[in-house]
């Protein structure tokens, strides 16, 4: 008998443990469920695959997204560094076959380097990581626009099967950005570099007064956010064959959703990058839905808004009543 | 007590004397800014500094001093408004909307303000009650006003703006923009609301310190639902004035000024932390984000640095600001 309430009890903290990924599995039935009844073509692999390999550009930017928002911070330079990337990428490039890969490293590196300069501003000049990558996000607009002011260079034809490419059935990008989300997860859990992300995120005073090293941690998050968008970047470059200025513009916005939506809180310390990757697929699976609906492209936003104020809303009333 | 305090002071007047003027640099070296730019700027070229080309800045200021204004209030409030410049082009929107006529201008300022109390209140309510971040509640709005904004125009707006509109926007009276005149009027008016009425008071008290406030019994959601629906509605009027000037109406009136008005405030000294700030500070940033894109335009330099300069200036200004406190 005790043993059974002990059970239970163990499956009741589990579940409120994991409540918010259960939300987004729920809602995620809920849609298919919608799906379903709408129209005949929806429930089925093909369009389940479709889906997943449209959210890959959206979950390389959001898991590096959730590490920011996860230490308290943000990065709001995803956008500007997104459309940076993807014109180098190609601009530098153009066209060559065997510059594609020194191009790609070059790019990630690039990427890298943003991201570790966002953290290095955080931290040397003490101002909110909102701010800095404000700022960061206005400078490297420019820069690309210095660089291109409309689509630039090209690249070989076989460079999209970065974007179009399929391994054993699976779209290859939407596997690399599951494969990274899946490690990094396992980095949040079982290597102290991760659980001191969430103790930087929970109580940042608290983290520098027990010594952690929230400089490593800053860094190490930022630079992640950086590399995703440089990812981001090339993947984008493989699927429209040309980079373009303004192509990251809606990124910045649009990678704090799944974040919010996979129960990750803006406040910091507490949620995860499985949670974001529902979110993204959930994301995918209403703009895909919404297409099949013949909904124009305007109510979408109207409908990504009201996503927005719906998750945020319930999130912080349960994290009230808790 | 005086005996005991005043001797350091006697004994080292210079010092005394520095740190006052370090307080008042402190405080007031931000309006010495824009005069300084402008000197720069027509050291380099005499043209900068003719009356055409001041009274141009005039009316150029305008519009973001308005929004400026605003965000100022909400930033006091612990807040941030990133639905100003989707309220703007959404004012611009509806100021077409109608038949263009200058009969329908109190029907467009009506409906204009409508619009702008209901997302103000959207703003406001989210913040206050369902305990939204400011950033992401009015980031929600903005894209729900440009989904509404796109779905009814179709991604190509068309009409007229009545020509009080146009006159408003872009006419001069001996030099001086109408829109200038606005301005001015709004500041004072606002200037008295922040900083000489209770209101303005209880504003401060509950950005500064939510909780002392709670205890003096200060309906602190009230105060910032309140705060919210000014900022929407000046970036409405903001908006109608900007489509006036621009004379023709897209879909991105006033686009940039979310970022533009947040770096004003940032530059003037309003804390993004709340509880500090002041409407002339609001505008001496507005004057001088709007002096230096004239000046990169007037020293031959790519449009693009204009962005680029804006993206250092708010880091730099922040980080300025952190030290000192």
């Amino acid at each position: 008998m005790k043993q059974e309430t002990n059970a239970l009890a163990l499956a009741r903290q589990w579940l409120v443990d994991n409540s918010s990924l259960i939300g987004v599995l729920v809602l995620i039935a809920a849609v298919c469920l919608v799906g379903a009844l709408t129209t005949d073509r929806f429930f089925g692999c093909n369009n389940f695959l479709n889906v997943y390999e449209q959210s890959t550009d959206l979950a390389l930017v959001s898991i590096g997204q959730t590490l920011t928002i996860l230490t308290g911070g943000i990065d709001l330079s995803v956008g500007s560094l997104i459309s940076l990337t993807s014109c180098l990428a190609s601009g530098l490039i153009n066209g060559d076959p065997d510059r594609v890969l020194p191009v790609a490293a070059l790019v990630l590196a690039l990427g890298t380097c943003v991201g570790l300069l966002n953290a290095a501003l955080v931290i040397g000049l003490r101002v909110h990581p909102l701010i800095v990558t404000l700022g960061m996000g206005a400078v490297l607009q420019g820069v690309t626009l210095l660089y291109a002011m409309g689509p630039v260079g090209k690249v070989p034809p076989n460079f999209n099967f970065l974007a179009y490419g399929r391994i054993a059935d699976l779209p290859l990008g939407a596997t690399i950005a599951a494969m990274l989300c899946i490690l990094v997860a396992l980095l949040l859990r079982y290597l102290p570099l991760g659980r001191q992300i969430y103790a930087v995120g929970d109580d940042d005073n608290a983290a520098r007064l027990t010594g952690l090293p929230r400089t490593r941690v800053l860094m190490f998050v930022y630079g992640c956010s950086g590399f995703g968008c440089a990812a981001t970047g090339l993947y984008l470059v493989a699927r429209f064959g040309v980079g373009q200025p303004y192509t990251g513009v809606n990124y910045t916005l649009a990678s704090i959703t799944p974040v919010i939506l996979g129960g990750t809180a803006l406040s910091g310390g507490k949620g995860g990058v499985i949670g974001t990757l529902l979110g993204v697929y959930l994301i995918s699976l209403v703009s895909n839905l919404l297409n099949f609906m013949d909904v124009s492209k305007h109510y979408q936003l109207v409908a990504q808004a009201l996503i927005i104020i719906l998750a945020v809303s319930v999130y912080v009333n349960r994290r009230r009543a808790v | 007590m005086t005996e005991v305090t005043a001797p350091p002071a006697q004994g080292n007047p210079d010092r005394g004397l520095i740190t006052a003027l370090r307080g008042l640099l402190a405080r007031f070296g931000i309006f010495l800014l824009p005069p300084a730019l402008l000197l720069l700027g027509g050291a380099i070229s005499p043209a900068f500094l003719g009356a055409s080309n001041v009274s141009n800045l005039l009316l150029q200021i305008a519009p973001l001093g308005i929004v400026a204004i605003g965000q100022c209030f909400v930033m006091i409030v612990r807040g941030l408004d990133l639905s100003v410049a989707s309220m703007m082009a959404t004012a611009a929107v509806i100021a077409t909307g109608f038949s263009g006529s200058n009969g329908d201008v109190a029907s467009i300022v009506a409906a204009v303000l409508a619009m702008a109390v209901g997302v103000g209140l959207i703003n406001g309510l989210l913040v206050t009650k369902r305990d939204v971040s400011p950033f992401l509640a009015t980031l929600a709005t903005m894209i729900l006003l440009q989904g509404f904004r796109f779905a009814y125009t179709q991604g190509a707006p068309s009409g007229n703006v009545p020509p009080l509109f146009r006159t408003l926007g872009s006419g001069k009276f001996d030099g001086i923009p109408f829109n200038f005149a606005i301005l001015l009027v709004l500041a004072t008016l606002f200037w008295i609301v922040l900083h000489r009425s209770a209101f303005g008071r209880r504003v401060f008290i509950v950005g500064g310190n939510p909780v002392t406030g709670r205890l003096l019994g200060i309906r602190s959601d009230l105060v910032t639902i309140v705060c919210y629906v000014l900022s929407s509605c000046l970036a409405g009027i903001a908006g109608l004035i900007l489509s006036g000037y621009v004379g023709l109406v897209d879909n991105w009136v006033g686009q940039g000024y979310e970022l533009d008005s947040i770096v004003a405030c940032v530059i003037g000294g309003v804390s993004l932390k709340g509880g500090r700030g002041a409407i002339l500070g609001a505008l001496a940033g507005a004057a001088i984000i709007m002096v230096i894109a004239n000046e990169v335009l007037l020293f031959g330099l790519p449009i693009q640095i204009q962005i680029i300069i804006k993206g250092a200036v708010i880091v730099i200004a922040a980080a300025l600001y952190a030290r000192r406190t």
